[in-house]
């Protein structure tokens, strides 16, 4: 089975500017459809050649940043396309978030070069340009190989082709006992390569954590903060950020909108999420701000679990769905108690009225969000990477519920090809078409 | 053959293909008369009836020439149609108006449904057929065909007019003449068959080889290599204990292979049975493992993978203590059965003692002892996805002599070739298949893109499309194709139009339809699917749910149970994995764009900037026709795709301002 290579006009995107730090970024998409994308990620009607100030959302519909959109229609693009160009801060965060999010209604991050490609297929660039365009074309190909290849040396490597030679495996399995069904030659049963998915799904568990850790380098961490009303969630966001960007007042459950700072830690780019206070509470729009936060929660690379001392019994329900290694204890208010218990390795004392033990805390973040083995160095996975690790995720889960189901096992043989796909996206490897190969050399066929 | 002069007198001259006639037809007047045509097929196997039918369904004057006339449409190998990937090619053919299905409704003994349970894109139908009365069925499309003749001789050479084909020479010295020539000469060239220590030229079990015709192939440019392939020694049913087997009846109700098929074609069901080889035999084949040809070096050629030999399973699979071996009848009017999985070339003595080791077979007498075959294929790189060759103008190559194996496969050769003979006779472009229209064009693109090292046989698993390509859409898939090239007949036709209606309308009946939470039906249906209705919920989106058909959901409303069981599975199949095809589809519509992109054959891959040079010389191996075909030769990158697209870019603008 080959892969299907991308179309010549499906919607990619990329930063036009150059990379770090300026005033502004101006981000790129083109493609068919790239107006119907751009418009769920800006909420507005776009209108050829005239910019449009607007807010920029995520997938979940979380707004991003705030900037200008501006469209063109084809032919009369750079590309002779349909392009919508976003101008947003420029940071470097904002801009990958900002490509996340037009990935998520279907974009994709554009090959190098693709861009002038396109222009120079649309007759948008000078016949002269076409060597310069394969130049670049061949050499940025292969800078992003040595690139890739630099990043992808050592365990990172290692553990992708093991997951695509356990993915090569389950298949062997599933698809033996789908071509051969009339053998009794040891073809696995579907629910019996059950366990060796899990165990996959499991393996990419780790690797999509090692690529996050390394992905944090130039992309930042997203670090939630959550707590029963009142607990000073948006001070210390306030004291962290060094601004007054979220209303602090004495009312609970007045934070409905999570609240989105973004700080540097000792230079690591780090996203502070804000949360609406986790309370029952009878009020539909509060109900609905708690729904925000537990989706905020299960995405969030680290939690901060704030209490007040003050209170008579602190610590209150654990926040849900959120493992215990992703969370860090913050005792908020040691200002207004005599004495405390000594702090344990995944809490903090702090008062963030008097920024005592605010420096403890800055420091565990950092710790966190670089990943707590500081001998392993982080990981350059590009954003690209992580993005094919969590389709190949999703397609080995839609796979296992198949499998699971004991049913249309060709439904799993599906997910299985397309989490093959998505994880060959990093490796280079297309597909692996011999498929049958291994079938023959593992199963003994033949009737 | 009553019809055939009268046909003959009436079909049409042969059009003027605008080539010079310099090789002149032969001057004596009757001889010259029959001995023009507009296409001919040469080999009356399963890709040479296909062919020679399509051709003629096309409207060609067509002309089957055979060195047997009783041989045609002879199963010469296994007594069996379809299977999996293989039913999804007979369904397709049949689709297309061919002979296969029909055929194997009529001579089918035993059917069986595979993975039912698997989903249906992976289903498939096979049957156990009576040689005889396949045969016979066959026989009796090709007689009974307008525009289609039959002559016995065999072919000894082509007539060649510069880079292309004018016609073939038969053994007496007879000439025949046409534009377009289809070969279909399977086994037969160059045949070498083993059994132990024996060897002799033949083409498939008791018939001549095609020697001189292969001698003559080998001088055109084409590249051959040399495959093999086995089969087991026949046994004498008398001479089985059936008590010591285990019995394998067929599928109840009895499937249909043909759309337009029927339960009441069927002859006479009967079973297969299944015994299993033990320790004594394997100890048996271990000890004369020397005196198989594939052992001591005699053969070399490569067998297939999927097929291996009792010895090949033995000495790969030590481990293993005992092999299945399915009993399949050959026939209602014959005792003699067909051991599948005892396939093998070793000596008869062997042959005998290892038969008899098995349980049931103690007594066995063996009718025709086992044998491996070598035999000359060419590689199929060599063809158009026309299935045309691309050295000689109007010549097709179909079936095994392109390195397949099956009949399912050869006969989806021939239809595809014998269309694109006669659309070549008719001056218009070929037919080619997309990999996302059906199994035929996987098939052939993975033979015209990649050649083939072992005999090519059909799996689902070399369909990436796979959940779009099923065995039971296959007349959705293609027959308005097949309408639009002539080789659809009208009954047919209207059979599908209504199919088609019928689906249409009850899908939009079923969109419709509302339950309402709180109403009557709403109640009911939570009853029968377990769970209360929350919301409103179309029926169709009931049938979205695993626990829902179009069953269950009659119990509701009783008017679902009328709709015909062929209408229903369209819409159920249609209804739950409707996220799933429209993934497909949207991948197919990708490649689609990409198989527009044209790359010409003049291209000159040398001049192409920043190609890798691992690339130009895969590019200048396969010489793709399309950009799509480029990319899935291996190892060719989404970058080279690129500067292909920018160099053809170049090229376009600069003819046009030259």
């Amino acid at each position: 089975m080959p892969g299907v290579p991308p179309s010549p006009d499906d919607p990619i995107c990329a930063v036009a500017t150059p990379p770090g730090r300026g005033a502004l970024a101006v981000v790129r998409l083109s493609g068919r459809g790239a107006r119907v994308i751009a418009g769920r990620v800006t909420r507005k009607e776009l209108i050829p050649r005239k910019a449009v100030l607007t807010g920029f959302r995520d997938g979940n519909g979380e707004r991003i940043d705030q900037g200008l959109a501006l469209y063109f229609q084809a032919p009369a693009s750079f590309t002779g396309e349909d392009l919508v160009e976003f101008h947003c801060h420029g940071n470097p965060v904002v801009c990958e978030m900002l490509m996340d999010a037009l990935c998520a209604q279907g974009a994709r991050r554009a090959e190098p070069g693709e861009f002038s490609l396109r222009a120079f297929l649309n007759n948008k660039l000078d016949l002269a340009q076409a060597e310069a365009i394969a130049d670049l074309i061949s050499s940025t190909t292969e800078q992003c190989v040595r690139t890739a290849g630099r990043s992808l040396q050592g365990a990172f490597s290692r553990r992708v082709k093991e997951v695509l030679e356990g993915l090569v495996g389950v298949r062997t399995g599933v698809e033996a006992c789908l071509d051969f069904p009339d053998e009794d030659s040891g073809a696995l049963p579907g629910k019996a390569l059950h366990g060796p998915l899990s165990a996959l799904d499991g393996e990419l568990d780790e690797l999509l954590e090692q690529a996050r850790s390394g992905e944090r380098l130039h992309a930042g961490a997203t670090v939630a903060i959550v707590g029963a009303p009142n607990v000073g969630k948006s001070s210390l966001i306030n004291a962290l950020a060094q601004s007054e960007i979220a209303i602090v007042t004495a009312l609970p459950g007045t934070t409905r909108d999570p609240v989105v700072a973004d700080i540097e830690v000792h230079g690591l780019p780090v996203r502070l999420v804000d949360t609406a206070g986790l309370r029952t509470t009878g009020d539909e729009v509060e109900q609905l701000g708690i729904e925000r936060t537990r989706r905020i929660l299960a995405e969030a690379d680290l939690v901060l679990w704030l209490d007040d001392l003050s209170q008579p019994d602190p610590a209150g329900p654990a926040p849900e769905g959120v493992e215990a290694s992703r969370v860090i204890r913050v005792h908020n208010k040691t200002d207004l108690v005599a004495r405390h218990a000594e702090a344990g390795r995944q809490e903090v004392y702090l008062s963030v009225k008097t920024g005592s033990g605010m420096e403890a805390l800055v420091e565990r973040i950092r710790e966190r969000v670089l990943g707590r083995e500081q001998a392993s160095t982080p990981f350059l996975a590009r954003a690209r990477h992580l993005d094919a690790l969590q389709r190949t995720q999703a397609h080995v889960r839609s796979a296992l519920q198949c499998l699971h189901r004991g049913q249309d096992l060709e439904l799993a043989g599906e997910d299985l090809r397309l989490a093959q796909q998505a994880l060959g996206e990093i490796t280079g490897e297309f597909s692996s078409d011999d498929l049958l190969g291994s079938i023959f050399s593992e199963f003994c066929i033949g009737k | 053959m009553g019809s055939g002069q009268a046909v003959h007198h009436r079909s049409r001259p042969v059009r003027n293909t605008g080539k010079s006639d310099v090789d002149s037809p032969t001057t004596q007047g009757a001889q010259a008369m029959s001995g023009r045509y507009e296409v001919i097929v040469v080999g009356g196997g399963h890709a040479g009836t296909e062919a020679a039918l399509a051709a003629a369904r096309m409207g060609c004057r067509t002309l089957l020439v055979t060195h047997n006339i009783e041989t045609i449409g002879q199963m010469s190998c296994n007594p069996a149609i379809g299977g999996i990937g293989k039913s999804h090619l007979v369904r397709e053919i049949d689709a297309m108006g061919g002979a296969m299905a029909l055929a194997a409704d009529r001579a089918g003994i035993q059917f069986r449904i595979l993975n039912s349970s698997k989903g249906p894109a992976v289903r498939a139908t096979r049957a156990q057929a009576d040689r005889v009365l396949y045969k016979a069925a066959i026989r009796e499309q090709i007689e009974n065909q307008a525009n289609l003749q039959v002559f016995q001789q065999p072919v000894e050479d082509l007539l060649l007019e510069q880079d292309a084909v004018r016609g073939v020479l038969t053994q007496a010295g007879i000439r025949f003449e046409a534009p377009a020539v289809v070969l279909t000469a399977g086994t037969f060239l160059d045949g070498r068959v083993h059994v132990g220590d024996n060897q002799y030229a033949a083409g498939r079990a008791g018939d001549p080889p095609a020697r001189t015709l292969a001698q003559r192939l080998r001088e055109l440019p084409f590249r051959t290599g040399r495959l093999k392939t086995g089969t087991p020694p026949r046994l004498d049913g008398r001479t089985i204990d059936y008590r010591r087997t285990e019995p394998q009846p067929g599928e109840v109700p009895v499937p249909v292979f043909s759309f337009m098929g029927t339960a009441a074609m069927h002859p006479r069901q009967v079973h297969c049975h299944i015994t299993h080889t033990g320790e004594a035999t394997h100890a048996i084949i271990r000890r004369d493992l020397h005196r198989s040809p594939m052992y001591n070096g005699r053969i070399e050629s490569v067998g297939p993978r999927y097929c291996p030999s009792i010895e090949d399973k033995v000495t790969r699979f030590a481990e293993r203590t005992q092999h299945q071996v399915f009993i399949e009848p050959e026939g209602l009017q014959t005792h003699e059965v067909y051991p599948n999985g005892l396939s093998t070339s070793l000596p008869y003595e062997t042959q005998c003692r290892l038969v008899q080791s098995i349980r049931g077979l103690e007594r066995a007498h063996i009718t025709r002892p086992g044998y491996a075959i070598e035999y000359d294929y060419f590689d199929p790189r060599d063809l158009q996805p026309s299935l045309q060759t691309r050295a000689i103008r109007g010549l097709y190559f179909a079936g095994q002599i392109n390195g397949t194996t099956g009949y399912e496969e050869a006969a989806a050769q021939g239809l595809l070739a014998g269309i694109n003979a006669a659309r070549q006779v008719q001056d218009r472009e070929p037919w080619v298949v997309g990999r996302d229209q059906a199994y035929i064009g996987v098939m052939v693109d993975d033979l015209v893109t990649r050649g083939t090292v072992e005999p090519y046989r059909m799996f689902t698993s070399r369909a990436e499309f796979r959940l779009i390509l099923r065995q039971d859409n296959a007349d959705l898939r293609l027959s308005e194709t097949a309408r639009r090239l002539g080789c659809l007949p009208e009954e047919r036709w209207q059979a599908f139009v209504r199919k088609r209606e019928a689906i249409d309308a009850h899908t939009r009946y079923l969109k419709q339809a509302v339950l309402r939470p709180g109403a009557d039906r709403a109640r009911q249906c939570g009853q029968v699917l377990g769970s209360e209705l929350k919301r409103e919920y179309s029926l169709y989106e009931l049938l979205r749910r695993p626990e829902a058909d179009l069953r269950t959901l009659s119990r509701i409303v009783p008017e679902l149970g009328e709709i015909p069981a062929e209408v229903a599975e369209q819409i159920e199949i249609q209804a739950r994995y409707a996220g799933y095809i429209e993934r497909q589809k949207a991948q197919a519509r990708h490649l689609s764009q990409q198989e527009h992109v044209r790359l010409p054959e003049d291209l000159e891959y040398a001049s192409i900037a920043g190609l890798s040079n691992e690339a130009r010389q895969k590019l200048v191996e396969v010489r793709p026709r399309t950009l799509g075909h480029a990319a899935r030769i291996p190892g060719i990158t989404a970058a080279t795709l690129s500067l292909l697209l920018v160099h053809l870019k170049a090229r376009e603008r600069l003819k046009r301002s030259a």
